[in-house]
């Protein structure tokens, strides 16, 4: 695969860089497309990024939180929809995420620091893998995107197969999970202000269980066990740390120590949403 | 990947905020970050370059009342807004309430990082009498200290928990 | 005694400090004319320079210098002990950090625009980046990469080990830590005007930092001034010169101001970082625990340069000698390599921390052996104050080591932990303990100096060669003046760290508390006595009836003359009184080994091991110091609290490896460094024996505290799963796979 900046013309100070502010959420999709630039938004992600390689997008297209949709928390009969462009703190502090995803607000004091999270944005975090990506990936959130054919909706794993470079993220949609019993961890290189090597997501809908992983592997749903302990009454059965072994290995997950981590805390994480605590 | 060695710099915009009370308005590459201006025109020494990728906490201002790493915020984005630095707070009853905490406990060897956490602290005061429910020691968990170990700094913050706790 | 928290003092500039208003040396961005400087950086790890080629650069808009080898006025050469470093790289680079050509511009973007035009031809050459083949690759310099070899002997060591019962050997690494100081590299260099420059730099020795420039820049000695210049944190890591060679060469190029403040990524890259050091450690010990031989064998890599390589390779071997113990034979020896991996050198412990990992790890490995408390076997093994130091030097302690350890043995963290409901976290207590000397030692010259006098204002000014980095230097010298003085805070000026001023030697090895002291302890009475003989003039009254107290002298209980009167009217200049005096040595001073002045710390961890990732918490640290007295007590907490969650660091998460000699991290995303949530909270105990009578009552203790943490930690570790970790930093994913492998033996 050829590195999408090759054909652009990369620059090497911040000075040089132009940034352009379009008017609606239609008109970022063109400039996208148009110029092959990336979107910005927080820039938390993308800014260390280039300043680590002194190589910039020639142009970046500045996405504005003020666009209808693209900001804040709403719930209806579809469950609780998200803005991409909530930052992560105004995420954390929202009444309706003490209401449908209990654990969050204690689990972003470990995503970033918190001047990070003031900037930094949901949407940005899900689209580059981050620490949420694996809880909208077990709620199975729904994403509303944008790109030069129009909008939709559709599950974020396809979205994140499917992808196209100009796609705009307006916002996810995550179900009705009130009542689910959701729990979450975070194995970071220190306690706080962490790059995750392997956050892990656990939700009990009442009916089955979900498993996600992401990380140092990449982004993962963990479908086989996942399979195994749906089919089993005994939730917090030993024996399907073997089934996640493979299927992380199987699945760019290489660090044999990290895997091993990982199927002791699912079966933690397990045993926490089957105990109800 | 050619790189492009002699950028030509894009043209400069105006961008207009308040920083601590006075109005800063300057011809800018849209993309050069706050702290830079700062440092620069703004002539603010409290926020410094520590690594210029949101990973130290030592240039943290307070962006619209919320505490920001400056070098993770470009000049377009403070359009309108309003940026206070340490020097700025220096006059606010509650930096003075997190200055005596900070200077009493010795929260501090060389002081490099210090305005960084003092503006942290601030906000996360601030936040407090919002409403909001914030530990102090969360509030500084991106303001990396190399010198104290953090224990003056924890029972600075021990102090002002019990002070904020009384009133 | 515990040290209870104390209110520290409300220096102005402390305030200062907390508004930012404090000025660093990288805080110097409006001073008129100023330039910005810019280094280029080797692209290699090691190659032959076959062409530099600035012509381009010097076109560049705002460009008003560029210098390579060629202009470098005087010696192409730094370094404190070997002058091996080029200024700017002639023919060869030897590690990626390696200077080559440095630019002056109107700014910094352009300043950095012209580095990029800047055309390089590399010969790349083999990197060597194993410091165990290093000696058999080609040479970096000279002959071999073999810097230094030394060995430490005593009795037969073969004999002794005959005579074990028991003998443990073990591997041991330590990372190569980064200093990670918060503020990067950087300061200005100011032409005077009159051919001479002038540096406010972050820096650690002023006077031999303005020799050093003065040969490298061509100059007379007198021509080099180097200001104090508050500096954001430096633990070794501003020993060397860093910028101001090249700061210098520009700004006597341009006759202007030129500052460079070096980045983060540039920081890591070219800054200096702790010796990494590979060792087997062999010790063994009768039946009773007594023990009787020790044999270490190590290898530290330097990296490109010498830097402070063989200094620390000697105090290194000091440590690894076991100073606390009494210890029939040993033979310590290590040797000292040159690497394409960075440079090391001075870091805070000074190679001493690394050996005392290994020792105290095989102190417990020994007790484990023999099922015998890791405690009662230090007990029968260690020093009392009346015998020799491991060296056969004499030594002087200030607390029976005994009484250190039974203080550590009185820890309440040696109570059970509370476990979780949920038994996930595995807990344990350990300790280790650690003995530190201040000073150069092995006889290096070693002096310092120090002035009083009367300002013009009538503040009594009080002026020390030392730099100012943040150990509260200028509060413990006001406390010790009032206390002698019998004056207040408001009476006195602190001037520290100009290459003018008195030379009080570098601003390292523990040696400034001490040294400061010392020289007040001359200075002070004979500046008494003089401003005495001045105000008996002025008030007409006898010398004898006149005292200095707060705010002037005083005769019955009441003051009589203010120092601000005595400076208008009497003769301020006459009450200068300097002083300078060698680093305590032993008395017979026949036995220039090691150190007189020797200090101890026990550290007592508790930890908690999560078994589900094996990642490592600490939950508790307290620490047992004999270490003199105390002068400024939040001075002293805080040193030890700082060093010791440094030493955390290097425990648990800190090191820079490198792959074909490139460091493989860049900024302080990479390189982790604690965060207050990482950090347990500390309790520190003084233990202080000293009589009142006694010459050196105070020691120098900004190293101490990161002497024994990283040992303590792993005994705490061992305490919570039954796994000796012996590399650090600690890595999760082997405790964990071990801690597995446990289990399975169990079920």
């Amino acid at each position: 695969m050829s590195d999408p900046l090759s054909e652009l013309n990369p620059v090497t100070e911040r000075r040089a860089i132009r940034v352009l502010r379009p008017d609606s959420p239609s008109e970022a999709v063109s400039l996208a497309r148009r110029f092959k630039v990336p979107y910005m938004a927080g820039g938390t992600w993308l800014q260390p990024t280039h300043e680590r390689d002194q190589c910039w997008p020639e142009k970046l297209v500045a996405l504005n939180a003020a666009w209808p949709a693209f900001r804040g928390l709403e719930d209806d009969s579809r469950g609780l929809t998200v803005g991409a462009l909530t930052s992560l703190s105004e995420m954390a502090r929202h009444p309706l995420v003490r209401e449908y995803l209990p654990p969050l607000a204690l689990f972003l004091n470990r995503v970033a620091g918190p001047g990070v999270r003031a900037l930094g944005t949901v949407g940005g975090n899900l689209a580059v893998g981050g620490d949420l990506s694996a809880l909208a990936m077990a709620l199975d959130v729904r994403v509303d995107v944008l790109n030069r054919t129009g909008e939709r909706t559709l599950p974020l794993s396809r979205w994140l197969r499917e992808r196209a470079s100009d796609d705009l993220l307006r916002g996810f949609t995550i179900p009705d999970c009130r009542g689910w019993r959701i729990s979450l961890e975070k194995l970071g290189y220190r306690e706080r202000f962490s790059p995750t090597r392997a956050t892990l997501v656990c939700v009990h809908d009442g009916d089955r269980v979900r498993l996600a992983v992401c990380g140092e592997g990449g982004l993962l749903r963990l479908v086989a066990p996942e399979t195994f302990v749906n089919d089993r009454a005994d939730l917090a059965s030993g024996d399907v740390g073997a089934v996640i072994d493979r299927e992380l290995a199987a699945h760019g997950w290489q660090d044999a120590h990290l895997r091993m981590a990982l199927r002791r805390m699912t079966t933690g994480l397990l045993s926490e949403v089957a105990l109800g605590t | 990947m050619t790189r492009q060695t002699q950028p030509e710099p894009c043209a400069p915009e105006h961008v207009t905020f308040e920083l601590n009370g006075d109005v800063i308005s300057q011809w800018v590459s849209p993309a050069t970050t706050l702290l830079d201006i700062l440092r620069g025109s703004g002539r603010i020494t409290s926020a410094r370059a520590g690594c210029r990728i949101g990973r130290c906490g030592a240039c943290t201002v307070l962006l619209n009342g919320q505490a920001v790493p400056g070098c993770l915020v470009m000049a377009w984005q403070v359009s309108g807004c309003t940026v206070e630095t340490a020097e700025g707070l220096a006059e606010a009853s509650d930096f003075a309430q997190v200055r005596d905490a900070l200077a009493t406990e010795s929260a501090l060897q060389c002081g490099y990082c210090t305005p960084g956490v003092a503006v942290s602290l601030v906000s996360g005061l601030r936040q407090q009498q919002n409403g909001d429910v914030v530990d102090l020691e969360e509030a500084v968990a991106g303001n990396l200290c190399r010198c104290t170990g953090y224990g003056g700094l924890k029972r600075a913050i021990a102090v002002l928990t019990e002070t904020s706790s009384e009133t | 005694m515990e040290l209870k928290p104390q209110p520290g003092m409300a220096e102005t500039s402390v305030l200062e400090r907390i508004e930012g208003r404090f000025g660093y040396a990288t805080d110097q961005q409006h001073l008129p004319g100023l330039l910005h400087g810019a280094i280029l950086r080797s692209r290699h790890a090691h190659a032959r320079l076959l062409r530099v080629d600035t012509s381009r650069a010097r076109l560049m808009s705002g460009v008003r210098a560029v210098v390579t080898a060629a202009d470098v006025p005087g010696l192409n050469r730094l370094g404190i002990v070997v002058r091996d470093q080029p200024v700017l790289c002639e023919d060869r680079v030897r590690y990626e950090g390696d200077a080559i050509a440095a630019v002056a511009a109107d700014t910094v973007e352009q300043a950095r625009a012209a580095l990029e035009v800047i055309d390089v031809d590399y010969a790349p050459l083999a990197v060597v980046d194993q410091a165990e083949t290093a000696e058999q690759m080609s040479p970096l310099h000279g002959e071999s990469n073999l810097l230094a070899r030394e060995a430490f002997e005593r009795g037969d060591t073969d004999a002794a080990f005959a005579r074990c019962a028991v003998i443990v050997e073990h591997h041991y690494q330590t990372p190569r830590q980064m200093h990670a100081f918060m503020e990067t590299e950087g300061g200005v260099a100011i032409p005077d005007n009159n051919g001479g420059v002038i540096f406010r730099v972050g820096c650690q020795s002023g006077h031999r930092d303005a020799e050093q420039l003065a040969d490298i820049l061509g100059l007379k000695p007198s021509q080099v001034t180097v200001e104090a210049t508050p500096t954001g944190g430096a633990f070794g890591g501003k020993d060397e010169l860093t910028i101001q060679p090249a700061a210098g060469i520009l700004a006597l190029q341009t006759g202007s101001p030129v500052l460079i403040h070096l980045d983060r990524f540039e920081s890591c890259r070219t800054g200096i970082k702790r010796h990494p050091v590979s060792m087997i450690m062999t010790t063994g010990c009768d039946r009773q625990g007594r023990i009787l031989a020790h044999r270490v064998d190590a290898l530290l890599d330097t990296g490109a340069y010498a830097s402070l390589g063989p200094a620390v390779l000697e105090n290194f071997l000091d440590h690894a000698t076991a100073p606390l113990y009494r210890i029939e034979a040993y033979s310590v020896s290590g040797r000292l390599v040159y690497t394409n991996n960075g440079v090391s050198g001075a870091f805070r412990g000074f190679g001493g921390n690394q050996a005392t990992f290994a020792v105290e790890s095989q102190l417990d490995a020994l007790a484990e052996k023999l099922a015998m408390c890791p405690l009662a076997l230090r007990r029968i093994n260690l020093r009392t104050v009346d015998e020799p130091g491991s060296r056969g030097q004499v030594v002087r302690w200030s607390a029976p080591p005994t009484d250190v350890l039974a203080e550590a043995g009185a820890s309440p963290l040696w109570a059970p932990a509370v476990s979780d409901a949920r038994r996930r976290w595995l807990t344990g207590t350990g300790m280790a303990m650690g003995a530190q000397g201040n000073g150069l030692g092995d006889g290096l010259p070693d002096r310092g100096g120090g002035r009083v006098s009367l300002s013009a204002e009538g503040r009594i000014r009080l002026e020390f060669g030392f730099s100012d980095y943040g150990q509260n230097l200028a509060e413990a010298i006001t406390c010790l003046v009032c206390e002698t003085l019998g004056c207040v805070a408001g009476d006195i000026d602190v001037v520290l760290g100009n290459s003018r001023g008195p030379d009080s030697g570098p601003t390292s090895a523990s040696r400034s508390s001490v040294l400061i002291h010392g020289v007040l302890a001359d200075i002070l009475p004979r500046w008494k006595d003089r401003v005495r003989d001045q105000a008996a003039v002025l008030t007409g009254l006898p010398c004898d009836q006149l005292y200095s107290g707060p705010g002037g002298l005083f005769a019955g209980g009441r003051q009589v003359l203010s120092y601000r009167e005595l400076a208008e009217k009497g003769q301020p200049e006459q009450t200068r009184v300097d002083a300078s005096q060698a680093f305590p040595v032993a008395p017979e001073g026949n036995q220039l080994v090691g150190r007189y002045l020797q200090l101890q710390i026990a550290t007592v961890a508790r930890v908690a091991v999560d078994r589900l990732t094996g990642r490592v918490r600490v939950t508790d640290l307290h620490h047992i110091t004999a270490a003199g007295r105390v002068i400024y007590p939040p001075g002293y907490l805080g040193q030890i609290e700082g060093a010791a969650i440094m030493g955390l660091g290097m425990a648990l998460s800190e090191d820079m490896p490198t792959r074909q000699g490139r460091y493989l991290a860049d900024n302080l995303d990479q390189y982790i460094i604690p965060t207050l949530q990482d950090v347990p909270d500390q309790r520190v105990d003084v233990l202080d024996n000293t009589p009142t009578t006694d010459r050196f009552p105070v020691r120098g203790v900004g190293e101490l505290g990161i002497e024994a943490v990283a040992p303590a930690i792993c005994s705490a570790i061992e305490a919570a799963t039954g796994i000796r970790v012996r590399h650090l930093p600690v890595d999760a994913g082997y405790l964990l796979a071990e801690l597995c492998a446990q289990e399975e033996t169990c079920s």
